[in-house]
């Protein structure tokens, strides 16, 4: 059953990113699968998530991680059957945790049966489901985006004998939407998943919809009709679900995807993401706090997503040249780190470990505007192994104990649709969800903590955001409020203590109450406020005035 | 009547001899405490040459000019001279102090006299080193002034310089030794007023050229000449 | 590693307070102004960009020690930091650059404000620093390489300069300063006496400590000190080649303040470094980076005969004052080439040499005042400049290094002179 009460309910969400076929296996193939990720529903409610977001799970070849779809009505067998799917989604909601699924619009895996229709012959009807042409020179100029695979957007059909449109890889041809028989099924795909009860898309590649001569072919103003006309019937039909735009874009091109609140509900935040590791290293919240200054204002209605590492590596195209050689001598010494233009490590290798840096880039995400993304594993500090290749090294299996396979299959390990991490640091014997459950102090537990004290007050999903400027450069300040709740967050950046002088007369009268221990520290008064911090300390204070 | 002469020059001779034998241990007091006197200011003289020796008061002396005029008066040194000076100060000190002992009237108030005479004169004394000092001083820095701001006639200034401060030390001395004081003083306003005036007159049609140059850089910023004749010596 | 606590009370409690904001630093750059409006805002942008450019990773500060300016100096220091704050900047930076400003005094002094600026550096722990001088307006962004370069990859403890200078200037360095420090302290440092040069902070701290501050020079000619001291602490010293040098205004008055700096300091510091540099024999020669410094050779107008008759006429009339000073020999040479028309004038090295030494003598007994020793020495400078002219008019920038070289071998043999005239004084 769908839960509809709250349709702002994306604005207070916890979201956790998690890919079915990494989490628990349930049937011994040594894949991850539906009923595994049923099983271990407590285990997120435990955690404090409310949302959990996954990765494509349609029927594919897997030659593109699940996003090249031949099939967009059920699932692929290795994860189960669409009645799992189902009973997942029920068991999910029982416990009010949301589901995003993924929906990729713009194009299909060629063994999709349309394409193979489509291609069949000229006069077949889904001939014009995709984009077909005798030569290869129209929409010249378009940028490709896979430079390493494709030499070009058009790709030549034998069978067919003409030439289709693809921005990916040749083997996704891009969908007609100028067809809008494409748009008609595209909203069926989605009202089929929507009916069952799914309460959100992440949107996949949606600058690339519609092509047009003499453009780049990227956001033009047909695409955002489309996306704008499927939101309208998203609100008529489904209200309270939520649309997520994937866009890798500066922050002021992306606005045109929230419209006027009648297009996206949210969308991620790409470039704040390598300016928190940035600031980090530097010691320095100038990177942090300058992207955000450059961030447009976005309607009431919509919101960013914020997030610290995903399935991807960690992407560095939206940096300058300079701050890409910064990062990459400071977080990836050893090149094969490197993948296109990022690094493909996951969080505690990224910060060697250091139980701090990790606390405190967690709270930065808690306490920045916008809603958090968890990738799976990142709260208990999973490890990653760089020689998977691509970017498989931080798609490993979940950790859930010290015992056969980490406790995520009971298959002979050579099954295992991946390796486990298996070195003393971060093998799963030592970092593993049940050591970290019975620890007091483990990050788990800690990561539990923080989530509650987020969740603890609406300021944080749905507040302003007000940066207090103090002279010390390594202090990241600032004040989070919502009606009369106000929240100062701060942030020492640097591995070493830190006093930092705040200049809160706008607070004056105010206590300060901190929110982990819930213990009062001085009231604000006419001088400036003094805080001494310990190495990557933070505080969260809430503003009380008696 | 001859008992009463013998009787008479008995009792002479008993005078004289009380008056003599009154007279004798003053004569004695006063031979101890000129002795005395002599060894104290002896060990005075020592004291003093070595704490003279330790502020090395030959070199400032020779700063002063002073020791060029001893030598050339066949004089000892500056610290010879003063712990000589001070050792008979101090051992006549002490030889009047007996003779007051002795008792001898009229002769008291002149030693009173004396005593207060001696502070006031090394009081002139030490007026007359400094300024004898900075006479040199300041004559010199008017010299090395002059040669290196391109003054004709710096040695001219120079002495001037240094006859002034001298005289006017001169003045206060005897002012301070109470000897022809207002005489001194009138002599010094008339001579130091002349003075002035024709320097006055002197530097004001002579000196033209450089007070204006001296004005126009205290006070005309910015207009630095570019005096290409001029190097940079750094 | 011990850390002595610097004499930081002397700092006020507002820059105190900057200083806690700018934290630990990689690169300091001091900047002593005194109403250098008219220069210091390009200064101060080319040091932005060199920073920019040379070392965009290193955390860095501007620390501006101000003596009294009433022309807005500090606020075009201070303007130039890159925070945050004002977003408005279009130069791209990696990290905050700050740059903070300091009143030390309400009149210029030099040594204080280079105290302050070390005395910063070593509570930021900057690793490298630079001193710039607010005048040279030519400087360019590289020279911010050059001077720190040597101490963060070299591992030298300080950097001098060396320029492009015409033959003719700077003749009290090329003449006295320059074969005087080679001679005495073993080490051929061109520019010894100079308000930029760069340095680690190892030095800094070894020169704070040494609390020269209250000997009652007031800190003047503390540049010179600076090597100096690096010479006799045996610090690591490298020259390195930064352009031209500006062009300051010159008047002939400014000889004597000059020598205050220059001489007097050298003289005063001779006492205190004997055990040094009465030990050095010979002399070695100092690493330089970059290229060679460079002689210019255009002709330069020059008032060459009042030079000469300044020397013939402080030789006459100074006469009582020499007296003091030099030996009777060398006073007669003197005062018998002052008798010479210009044309047979010839104040040679090895006269130059004895001149200079047994003013170093007089100086070390005070004769007279030190003071007027040092003033007496002006025009006795000012024939020997005349005489460095001459002989140079048409020579060769290599002629001019070699006569320069052949005046230090000069200084260096007659050196146990020097030695001699100083023990028989005690």
């Amino acid at each position: 059953m769908p839960l509809h009460q709250d349709v702002l309910w994306y604005k207070d969400a916890i979201v956790y990113q998690v890919h079915v076929r990494t989490f628990q296996d349930s049937n011994g193939d040594g894949i991850g699968d539906f009923p595994g990720l049923e099983e271990k529903l407590d285990y997120l409610l435990e955690l404090g998530i409310n949302a959990i977001w996954l990765m494509p799970f349609f029927p594919s070849p897997l030659r593109d991680d699940g996003y090249d779809i031949a099939d967009y009505s059920t699932v692929h067998s290795s994860y189960g059957t669409l009645e799992d799917f189902r009973k997942l989604l029920g068991s999910a909601h029982d416990r009010g945790i949301r589901v995003i699924i993924e929906m990729v619009l713009n194009h299909t895996s060629d063994q999709h049966p349309w394409f193979q229709e489509s291609r069949s012959s000229k006069d077949n009807p889904r001939r014009d489901w995709y984009v077909w042409s005798d030569t290869n020179t129209r929409y010249q100029g378009t940028r490709i985006i896979f430079l390493d695979a494709e030499t070009s957007n058009w790709a030549w059909d034998p069978i067919s004998t003409s030439y289709y449109w693809h921005r990916f890889f040749s083997h996704q041809p891009d969908l007609n939407y100028d067809n809008p028989a494409v748009r008609e099924q595209m909203w069926n795909v989605m009202k089929f998943w929507l009916e069952m009860g799914v309460d959100a898309f992440r949107l996949d590649a949606v600058p690339y919809l519609v092509e047009r001569e003499g453009t780049n072919c990227e956001n033009l103003l047909e695409t955002h009709e489309i996306l704008k006309e499927l939101r309208r019937q998203l609100d008529e039909h489904f209200p309270g679900r939520m649309l997520l735009a994937e866009a890798n874009q500066w922050p002021a091109d992306l606005r045109p995807y929230f419209g006027d609140g009648d297009e996206f509900h949210m969308a991620f935040h790409f470039p704040l993401m390598p300016r928190m590791f940035m600031g980090l290293k530097l010691e320095d919240r100038k990177p942090i706090t300058e992207i955000l200054q450059q961030t447009p204002e976005i309607p009431p209605s919509c919101q960013w997503s914020l997030f610290l590492r995903n399935h991807d590596e960690l992407t560095l195209e939206m940096v300058t040249d300079e701050e890409r050689d910064y990062m990459y001598d400071m977080y990836a010494q050893d090149k094969t780190m490197r993948l296109n233009l990022g690094i493909r490590r996951r969080l505690a290798p990224l910060l060697n470990n250091d139980r701090r840096r990790i606390e405190l880039m967690n709270g930065m995400l808690m306490s920045l505007p916008g809603t958090p993304i968890i990738y799976y594993g990142d709260e208990i500090g999973m490890g990653d192994n760089i020689n998977l290749g691509d970017r498989n090294g931080v798609r490993t299996p979940m950790q859930w104990s010290g015992e056969w396979n980490g406790g995520f299959s009971a298959a002979d390990p050579e099954h295992l649709y991946a390796p486990l991490i298996q070195d003393p640091v971060y093998g799963y014997p030592a970092v593993n969800v049940l050591r970290q459950k019975a620890s007091e102090h483990s990050l788990l537990n800690w990561m539990r903590s923080i989530i509650t004290v987020r969740r603890s007050t609406a300021v944080f999903g749905r507040g302003s955001i007000e940066f207090l400027y103090p002279a010390n450069h390594r202090i990241l300040a600032y004040v989070r409020r919502l009606g009369n709740e106000a929240v100062l967050v701060v942030n020492n950046l640097s591995g070493t203590a830190q006093a930092v002088e705040l200049d809160l007369r706008r607070y004056k009268g105010n206590i300060l109450i901190e929110m982990s221990g819930q213990n009062m520290f001085p009231r604000v008064g006419d001088q400036p406020y003094l805080l001494t911090m310990g190495p990557y300390q933070f505080y969260w204070f809430r503003l009380r005035r008696v | 009547m001859r008992e009463m002469i013998i009787s008479e020059l008995i009792q002479a001779l008993h005078d004289l001899a009380r008056g003599f034998a009154h007279f004798l241990p003053r004569l004695i007091v006063m031979l101890i405490l000129a002795f005395a006197g002599w060894v104290i200011a002896y060990v005075v003289k020592v004291v003093l040459r070595s704490v003279l020796k330790l502020i090395k008061f030959d070199k400032l002396s020779e700063n002063a000019g002073a020791s060029q005029l001893l030598t050339r008066a066949a004089l000892p040194s500056a610290t010879e001279l003063l712990t000589r000076f001070v050792f008979w100060v101090a051992w006549l000190g002490f030889i009047l102090l007996g003779v007051s002992v002795l008792g001898i009237l009229g002769l008291q108030e002149q030693i009173a006299r004396f005593f207060l005479f001696v502070p006031r004169l090394f009081v002139a004394m030490f007026i007359l080193f400094l300024g004898l000092l900075s006479a040199s001083f300041f004559s010199r820095a008017a010299l090395l002034a002059a040669v290196n701001a391109n003054v004709p006639s710096p040695r001219v200034l120079s002495l001037a310089v240094r006859s002034i401060i001298i005289v006017f030390v001169l003045s206060i001395v005897f002012e301070e030794l109470g000897l022809a004081e207002q005489t001194m003083l009138v002599a010094f306003g008339i001579a130091f007023g002349a003075l002035m005036f024709g320097l006055a007159i002197a530097f004001g049609m002579g000196g033209r050229g450089l007070a204006q140059r001296f004005l126009e850089k205290k006070f005309v910023r910015g207009k630095k000449e570019e005096n290409e004749d001029e190097l940079s010596p750094l | 590693m011990e850390t002595k606590l610097a004499e930081e009370t002397f700092l006020t409690d507002d820059f105190l307070r900057q200083l806690i904001n700018v934290g630990e630093v990689d690169i300091l750059v001091g900047l002593p102004t005194h109403n250098n409006a008219k220069t210091i805002g390009s200064i101060v942008h080319t040091i932005q960009s060199g920073i920019l450019q040379c070392f965009p990773r290193e955390r860095a500060v501007i620390i501006n020690a101000d003596g009294g300016s009433r022309d807005g100096s500090t606020e075009l220091v201070t303007g130039a930091s890159i925070d945050d704050v004002r977003p408005a900047s279009n130069l791209y930076a990696l990290r905050t650059l700050h740059a903070i400003s300091t009143q030390y005094a309400s009149s210029p002094a030099s040594g204080v404000a280079l105290r302050t600026i070390l005395a910063a550096a070593e509570l930021l722990r900057a690793k490298a620093c630079v001193v710039l001088s607010p005048e040279s307006a030519n400087i360019e962004p590289e020279w911010l390489a050059k001077l720190l370069h040597p101490v963060r990859r070299d591992g030298f403890d300080l950097v001098t300069p060396t320029y492009r200078r015409h033959k003719f200037e700077g003749l009290l360095i090329t003449n006295l300063l320059y074969p005087m420090v080679r001679a005495l302290y073993g080490v051929g440092i061109r520019e010894a006496y100079t308000p930029e040069f760069g340095f680690s902070s190892r030095l800094g701290s070894h020169f704070l400590a040494q609390n020269a501050w209250n000997d009652g020079t007031g800190g003047t000619g503390v540049e010179l000190r600076f090597a100096l001291a690096a010479i006799a602490g045996g610090y690591r010293i490298c020259q390195s080649f930064l352009g031209e040098k500006d062009h300051i205004e010159r008047h002939a008055a400014d000889l004597v303040p000059a020598l205050r700096q220059t001489v007097g300091t050298l003289f005063s510091a001779l006492e205190p470094d004997f055990p040094v540099w009465s030990t050095v024999a010979g002399s070695r020669p100092v690493p330089t980076t970059g290229a060679d410094q460079e002689v210019l050779l255009e002709p330069l107008r020059v008032n060459r005969k009042r030079l000469r008759e300044m020397f013939s006429t402080g030789v006459a009339e100074l006469e009582s004052v020499f007296e003091s000073i030099l030996s009777p020999s060398t006073l007669a040479e003197l005062q018998r080439i002052a008798r010479q028309g210009e044309e047979e004038f010839h104040y040679s090295g090895e006269l130059w040499v004895k001149t200079v030494y047994e003013f170093a003598a007089a100086y070390q007994r005070s004769v007279i005042s030190r003071d007027h020793i040092i003033q007496a020495l002006a025009p006795i400078f000012r024939g020997r400049a005349f005489t460095f002219l001459m002989e140079n008019r048409d020579a060769s920038a290599e002629d001019v290094e070699n006569n320069i070289e052949g005046l230090c071998l000069e200084f260096e043999r007659l050196k146990p002179y020097l030695l001699q005239m100083w023990k028989s004084r005690e």
